[in-house]
C-alpha cells in the first residue's frame, strides 16, 4: 500500500513536471507544409468567418497551414500574447486592436511587415490609404491593416419623422444635434420615453468627437512626433465634447446607455433614444434586428470646425520576430491573402469592417450587399472624406486603456453634475500620471 | 520497510520509541502533493507578489527596483482610496445579509416534511450556477430598457433606475446579485449544522414546553455556532475577493463605484501593464484580509460554542 503510495506521488511530480513542458505547437511541419498559428480576437458570427476565410486560404495552396485560435476580447488576447512574445511559442500572426499598436511596437517582439514589402516591392498604393497610415511608424508599415471600422451617427427614421425631422437630413452640427434631440425626446407625464442621443460611456467615441475637430489627443503631435508627455485633449476642443454631453444630459435629451454595447443596442432598439454613436461594424446587425428604418450619418461636429473626419478603428495583423524564416514566409502570404480584393470583399459583406482594399467595393457582392444595406456606404464614404492628419491617424501612445478608463470615468462624472472642464482635468491629470510611469517602461 | 510498522498508527507518540529517519521522510512524502500544490499556486505566487510591489514591472516581469514607491503611489491615490471604500462597503452589503438570509432558509427547511427535499434543492440550487452565468441573467435582469426590475418598477408607478449605470445604485445592485449567488452555499453549510445538533435537546425543550424563540436562543444558535463561525470566515474572505460579477456588470464603473480592490489589482495588472501597483495593492489587500481574520478569531471565536 505504502509503496503505491509512493509511486503515485513520483507520479504526479511527474505529471506536475510534464504540464510545465512546453509543446511548441507553432512550427511544427508536416507533409512538407509550414504550419503557422494564428490568433485572433474576432467571436461569435465573425469567427465563423474567420474560420471560412482562413480555410479557403488553406486549400487555395499547399505551401502553408494556418490554424485560426480564437483568444478572447482585443484585450485578452493582448494580455495572452505578452506572455508568450518572443518565445518559440509566439504565434506567427496576431490580431491586436489599434490601441495597441504602440505596446506591440515598444515591445520588440515583432517584425515590421516593410521588410517584406521592401523585399517583393508589394504595392501597398492598393490598400486604404487612411487605414494603412494608422499602423505605420516613421514611414515604416508595421503590422498588416485587417479589419477597420469608424464611428458613425446612427438615427431612426421612424422616430425623425413623427417628430417633424427630416428622415433623409441628419443633423450635421451640434446645434442641429441639441435641436433635433429636443424635438425627438417624449416625455409621458415626469417620465421620458424616448431620448435625443446616445453615447456609449467608451474612451474611443471621445477620442473620435475630438479628432473630427482637428483635437489632438496627448501633445508631441499626437505622439507621432515623439513619444507622448502630456495628455493635450482638456482644450477647448474637448471641453466641447464634454460641454455637448452635459448639457444635453442636463436638457434631459441624452441618455446614458452605460458602457455595454449590446446594452446601447437593445435600447436603441426598443425605441429608449432615437440616436446613437455606433461603430460601423455594428450597422448590418442593427439594420436587420431593428423594427424601424435605421438611417446612417457622418459623426457630428461643433459648429465653427470644418469636419476632419475619423480616426479608424479596429485592429491590425502583427508578425512576430523570432520564429523561423519559414513561417514569417508563411505569415507573409497568408497577410497578402487577406488584403486581396475578393476576400476583403467577402470580410467586408459579412462582417460590416471596412475593406482595407478599396478594390473590393467593385466586386459584385459588395454591390449586391450596398443594394440591400445602403447604410454600409455611408461609414466608407465617411473614411474616404477624411483629411489624413495627425489627428485623424490618432494617438500613438502605449497607455490608451488606461487612458480610455479615465475618460469613462470623466463621462460618467457629467451625469452626476460634474463641471465639464473639471471633469476633463481630473482625467488629463491622471494620464499624465501614467504617461509619466509609462515612460519609465523598458 | 516492515509489514508491521505499517500497521502502526502515524501519530502516535508512545509507540514511537526512537525518531526513525523514514517516518519522518513517509510524513513528508503523504505531505508532498498538497505541498506542491500549494506552493506552486499560493506559495510561490505570494512571495512573487510581494517581491514585485517593490519593482517597476510590466507583464514580463520586473525591471526596475523603486523599493516603496509603489505603495506610496497607491496610498496616495483617491482611486485606491475610493477602492478600500467600495470594497468596505461591498463586504458590508453581501456579508451580514446574506447569511442572515441562508440562515433563515435553513431554519424553515431543517423541519421534517413531504416535499421538502424539493425546496432543500431550490434553495441550494444558486452552488450549481457558474458566477459568469448568473452574471448574465443579472445583466438583463437590470437592463433599463428590456429588464424585468425597470418593468416592475413601471407596473408600480415608480421610475425606472438604471441599477448599473447609476453610481448610487451600482454596488447596491452587485451586492443584491451577489448575495443570491452565495445563498446557496451559506444554506448548506448551515442547514448541515442544523441537521447535526443532538436532536434531544429539541426533545428535552418541548418537554420544558419552552417558546420557538427561546429554543432558537438557547439551543439551535449555540449549537451551530461553530458553522455560523465557519460561514462568516469563509464568506468574509470569499467578499473581499470578488471579481466575476463585477467584470461582468459594470467593470469597476460607474465612477469607480464598484471598482473593488480585487478588480483595481486586475485592471492594473492586465489592462494597464502596471504589475508593480497591481502587486503593492494584492499585498495591502492580503494583509488587510489576514489582520481581520486573526481578528476575527480572537474576538469572534471566544462566542463559539464547541461541543
Amino acid at each position: 500500500m505504502k509503496r503505491l503510495l509512493a509511486g503515485l506521488s513520483v507520479l504526479f511530480v511527474l505529471f506536475l513536471a510534464a504540464c510545465s513542458g512546453t509543446d511548441s505547437a507553432s512550427g511544427t511541419t508536416e507533409g512538407g507544409k509550414t504550419e503557422i498559428i494564428f490568433w485572433h480576437a474576432m467571436g461569435g458570427e465573425l469567427e465563423a468567418s474567420v474560420n471560412e476565410i482562413v480555410d479557403e486560404y488553406n486549400s487555395s495552396q499547399d505551401k502553408y497551414t494556418v490554424e485560426p485560435v480564437y483568444q478572447g476580447s482585443y484585450e485578452e488576447s493582448l494580455t495572452k500574447l505578452k506572455t508568450v512574445a518572443g518565445t518559440a511559442d509566439a504565434p506567427a500572426v496576431t490580431q491586436i486592436f489599434e490601441a495597441g499598436t504602440k505596446q506591440m511596437i515598444d515591445s520588440g517582439n515583432i517584425q515590421p511587415v516593410q521588410k517584406f514589402i521592401d523585399e517583393e516591392n508589394y504595392d501597398t498604393s492598393q490598400w486604404e490609404e487612411n487605414i494603412s497610415s494608422y499602423y505605420q511608424v516613421d514611414g515604416e508599415q508595421y503590422s498588416m491593416p485587417f479589419n477597420s471600422s469608424t464611428p458613425v451617427l446612427v438615427y431612426n427614421k421612424d422616430a425623425f419623422k413623427e417628430a417633424g425631422l427630416d428622415p433623409e437630413k441628419a443633423p450635421r452640427t451640434y446645434t442641429e444635434l441639441k435641436e433635433a434631440a429636443e424635438k425627438l425626446t417624449v416625455k409621458e407625464g415626469d417620465k421620458t420615453t424616448q431620448y435625443g442621443l446616445s453615447i456609449l460611456n467608451y474612451g474611443w467615441f471621445f477620442e473620435e468627437l475630438l479628432a473630427t475637430q482637428g483635437g489632438m489627443y496627448v501633445n508631441n503631435e499626437n505622439g507621432r512626433e515623439g513619444d507622448a508627455t502630456k495628455a493635450a485633449f482638456n482644450d477647448e476642443k474637448g471641453q466641447k465634447v464634454f460641454e455637448l454631453i452635459s448639457e444635453m444630459y442636463e436638457a434631459g435629451t441624452y441618455y446614458n446607455s452605460g458602457q455595454n454595447w449590446d446594452d446601447m443596442r437593445a435600447s436603441f432598439q426598443t425605441g429608449t433614444m432615437a440616436m446613437m454613436l455606433d461603430s460601423s461594424a455594428g450597422i448590418k446587425g442593427l439594420v436587420d434586428n431593428a423594427d424601424f428604418e435605421v438611417g446612417v450619418a457622418y459623426l457630428p461636429h461643433p459648429d465653427d470646425v470644418d469636419p476632419q473626419g475619423v480616426i479608424i478603428g479596429g485592429a491590425s495583423l502583427w508578425m512576430a520576430k523570432d520564429i523561423d524564416e519559414n513561417q514569417q514566409q508563411a505569415a507573409w502570404d497568408f497577410m497578402k491573402y487577406l488584403s486581396t480584393a475578393e476576400v476583403q470583399a467577402k470580410w467586408h459583406v459579412e462582417s460590416g469592417y471596412f475593406a482595407i482594399n478599396p478594390a473590393a467595393y467593385e466586386e459584385d457582392i459588395v454591390k449586391q450587399e450596398w443594394e440591400k444595406y445602403p447604410q454600409l456606404k455611408v461609414t466608407v464614404d465617411q473614411l474616404h472624406d477624411t483629411i489624413p492628419s495627425t489627428a485623424t491617424q490618432g494617438a500613438l501612445i502605449s497607455i490608451f486603456p488606461e487612458a480610455r478608463q479615465q475618460i469613462v470615468t470623466g463621462m460618467e462624472s457629467l451625469y452626476q453634475g460634474e463641471d465639464p472642464q473639471a471633469a476633463l482635468d481630473k482625467a488629463a491629470v491622471e494620464v499624465d500620471t501614467v504617461l509619466e510611469k509609462g515612460s519609465r517602461s523598458r | 520497510m516492515n509489514a508491521a510498522r505499517d500497521l502502526q498508527p502515524v501519530h502516535s507518540q508512545e509507540n514511537r520509541p526512537k525518531r526513525n529517519p523514514f517516518a519522518f521522510l513517509e510524513g513528508w512524502l503523504y505531505l508532498l502533493p498538497s505541498i506542491i500544490l500549494f506552493g506552486v499556486f499560493v506559495f510561490y505566487p505570494m512571495f512573487r507578489s510581494i517581491y514585485l510591489s517593490f519593482f517597476l514591472a510590466d507583464q514580463m516581469g520586473p525591471f526596475e527596483f523603486v523599493g516603496l514607491e509603489n505603495y506610496q503611489y497607491i496610498l496616495g491615490s483617491d482611486s485606491f482610496k475610493s477602492s478600500v471604500k467600495a470594497t468596505i462597503l461591498f463586504v458590508l452589503y453581501t456579508v451580514p445579509a446574506g447569511i442572515l438570509l441562508a440562515l433563515f432558509l435553513a431554519l424553515l427547511t431543517n423541519e421534517k416534511m413531504k416535499g421538502i427535499g424539493i425546496f432543500r434543492t431550490l434553495f441550494s440550487s444558486t452552488m450549481g450556477m457558474s458566477v459568469a452565468a448568473s452574471s448574465v441573467i443579472w445583466m438583463f435582469m437590470y437592463n433599463p430598457s428590456i429588464g424585468v426590475f425597470s418593468r416592475v418598477a413601471e407596473l408600480l408607478g415608480f421610475p425606472a433606475i438604471q441599477w448599473l449605470q447609476d453610481p448610487d445604485y451600482a454596488l447596491l445592485a452587485v451586492s443584491l446579485s451577489t448575495i443570491w449567488m452565495n445563498t446557496g452555499f451559506a444554506y448548506l453549510i448551515i442547514l448541515g449544522g442544523l441537521q447535526n445538533i443532538d436532536t434531544h435537546l429539541y426533545e428535552n425543550a418541548k418537554v420544558a414546553g419552552v417558546s420557538y424563540f427561546y429554543q432558537l436562543r438557547r439551543i439551535t444558535l449555540p449549537m451551530l455556532s461553530p458553522t455560523l463561525f465557519f460561514i462568516v470566515t469563509v464568506s468574509l474572505i470569499n467578499a473581499f475577493q470578488t471579481f466575476g460579477q463585477i467584470d461582468i456588470l459594470t467593470k469597476g464603473g460607474p465612477v469607480e463605484s464598484t471598482n473593488v480592490v480585487v478588480y483595481s489589482i486586475y485592471k492594473d495588472a492586465f489592462i494597464n501593464n502596471d504589475v508593480g501597483a497591481a502587486s503593492a495593492q494584492a499585498v495591502i489587500l492580503f494583509f488587510c484580509v489576514l489582520l481581520l481574520t486573526i481578528l476575527q478569531f480572537k474576538l469572534g471565536e471566544r462566542k463559539v460554542h464547541y461541543q
